[in-house]
């Protein structure tokens, strides 16, 4: 066979798997969302009515939709404000330090664990009888910080929002290590030439050379919070009432328990909105606070 | 860097807070899991087991149909990682080698793919699933594990920009296939990035939760984190047996994790890098 025709035949037979699988399990689904979004579908009935933009009106007077979405803005904003802390501790791990290869394997453990388990690891910390942190408290002489952590609702959403950081944070650290890594140290050793102290050097060589991660981890921050579901459907199933629902897990309900897979579906597509939108809104905050000045 | 001598005392504050804060949750589970009903209800939960008593990991395994767990997970990692390795150099292999009219269109629908949100998708992604005649079998995760997606196929494409085309092109003297050259050439030298990719996918699909949960609801297909949300359901006050099984589910990816953390990085640094 000549190179030019084996050439056809091998970019055809290589992408025919990659891309029938995206096609069929990612990109095909999505179009049917959008479809589906338009019409009152209930999952299970062979024909569905087409209903124009209800599905979409309906979900902006949901309250228990608008509820979920602010659960959801919680989880960004104190991942958001953890952001110099995770940079802090990257920055420190960073050093040359005989402990901090050690470090760095804590530091990222909790990413690794099987999400079920550490939902039920904090489940069991959190439990009213005889739970750990309760009696911990207690022993301490902090009776009256003691709470009711999975069941009142004013609490809830923080109790849910601790064990997100507890399980995410540690990547976002490891995130921001690989960007410090690929600052040249040549930058550092110049500066000290020149006079300039750790904090001009954080400011003036460290930031801006991890202005890239520093955008992943904005980006990932967006998505996750937007998507926040395991946590929730395994501790609380978004109870009390559902003071601790998400965007997601009320999405996913709608579809699965309560059958309106019309109306999930335009919930779907308007989550998928709110990513790209809110993605890039951060990302241009973010440059022209003069994070892109590198 | 080097750091201050002000600076040390609070670093090593700092770490040693990060340290306990990681691990006391998991201590206080592993204590859980070693005390008998009466002593777990008498003691206090931060005091250690007075005797290590091994009834609730027997227990575990014994009504928590752990072992399905394993056997199926094991499955899932084992097809699924292999395929998604392949198919994933394979993928990086063409946009990377020959160029071609719908190479600019495939590079737009994985960045599509991208933003496609994890779970709302499900919504849609059911009834094919289930039209497929996929629903409530091993080959439903197995086929949705296996597709690439763009970090990887970058991850890849940085790799073999490495891999020198005279070498492709010394093989075509001596008149290989493209076949040939992807088999015996470009696949053996891309293993050390896919080794690093199949590790995260390992521990990826591992921990995964809603996939096998939503399409295999039978018995005889939990996986280690499906057969734990039901042993949870079952015997839901019974928090000694509950963290056995808990310390059982959390201990293979930890361990995989402590062996090739090395790996895990690399990848992860790559990735953050270039992404």
């Amino acid at each position: 066979m000549s190179y030019s025709m084996q050439k056809k035949v091998i970019i055809v037979s290589f992408l025919a798997l990659p891309i029938a699988l995206l096609l069929l399990f990612l990109l095909y689904p999505t179009a049917k969302l959008l479809q589906l979004s338009f019409t009152d579908w209930n999952g299970i009935s062979r024909t569905f009515e087409y209903v124009g933009l209800d599905n979409y009106a309906d979900a902006f007077r949901m309250p228990e939709l608008w509820k979920s979405l602010y659960n959801n803005w919680l989880y960004f904003l104190i991942h958001a404000l953890f952001i110099p802390l995770e940079i802090m501790v990257a920055v420190f791990l960073n050093a040359k330090l005989r402990a901090n290869p050690f470090f760095r394997s804590i530091v990222f453990l909790p990413y690794v664990i099987n999400g079920v388990a550490v939902a039920y690891v904090f489940s069991y910390l959190y439990n009213p009888i005889n739970g750990p942190i309760n009696l911990f408290l207690q022993s301490i002489g902090l009776e009256s910080w003691i709470q009711r952590w999975l069941s009142d609702p004013g609490v809830v959403n923080y109790s849910l929002i601790a064990v997100s950081l507890w399980r995410f944070c540690g990547l976002h650290v490891i995130l921001f290590l690989a960007g410090l890594q690929a600052i040249p140290q040549d930058l550092y050793e110049a500066s000290k030439i020149d006079g300039a102290g750790p904090m001009r050097q954080l400011w003036y060589i460290t930031i801006p050379g991890m202005s890239l991660v520093i955008e992943i981890v904005l980006f990932l921050n967006v998505r996750g919070a937007l998507q926040v579901f395991d946590i929730p459907f395994l501790i609380t199933q978004g109870g009390p009432g559902n003071a601790s629902s998400t965007f997601t897990l009320f999405t996913v309900d709608t579809a699965f328990k309560f059958n309106n897979y019309g109306l999930a579906s335009t919930m779907a597509i308007l989550l998928m909105i709110m990513i790209i939108v809110f993605s890039y809104i951060q990302k241009k905050l973010f440059q022209a606070t003069g994070g892109g000045r590198s | 860097m080097t750091m201050g001598w002000k600076a040390k005392p609070f670093y090593y504050l700092l770490f040693a807070l990060i340290t306990v804060i990681v691990l006391i949750p998991m201590a206080l589970v592993v204590f859980a899991a070693f005390k008998p009903t009466a002593e777990l209800s008498a003691s206090s939960p931060l005091a250690l087991p007075k005797s290590l008593y091994f009834g609730n990991l027997e227990a575990a395994f014994v009504k928590g149909n752990i072992l399905t767990g394993f056997r199926n997970t094991a499955v899932l990692i084992a097809v699924s990682v292999g395929a998604n390795m392949v198919l994933g150099t394979m993928t990086a292999y063409i946009l990377n080698r020959f160029d071609f009219r719908f190479r600019k269109l495939i590079f737009a629908m994985f960045t599509v793919a991208m933003i496609v949100p994890y779970y709302t998708t499900e919504v849609a992604r059911f009834q094919i699933i289930k039209g497929l005649g996929l629903y409530d079998t091993l080959m439903a995760p197995i086929l949705i594990y296996a597709g690439t997606d763009l970090l990887q196929i970058f991850i890849f494409l940085q790799f073999m920009e490495k891999i020198s085309v005279q070498l492709d092109e010394s093989a075509m003297m001596d008149g290989a296939s493209y076949f040939r050259i992807f088999r015996s050439i470009t696949f053996p030298l891309m293993l050390p990035a896919a080794a690093t990719l199949a590790i995260i996918k390992v521990v990826e699909i591992m921990n995964d939760m809603y996939i096998p949960f939503l399409y295999m609801p039978d018995k005889d297909l939990h996986t280690l984190s499906t057969a734990l949300m039901t042993f949870v359901g079952e015997r839901a006050t019974f928090w000694n047996e509950l963290s056995a099984a808990i310390l059982i589910v959390m201990l293979p990816a930890v361990l995989i994790y402590l062996f090739f953390q090395r790996y895990v990085f690399a990848g992860l640094m790559d990735g953050a890098v270039k992404g």
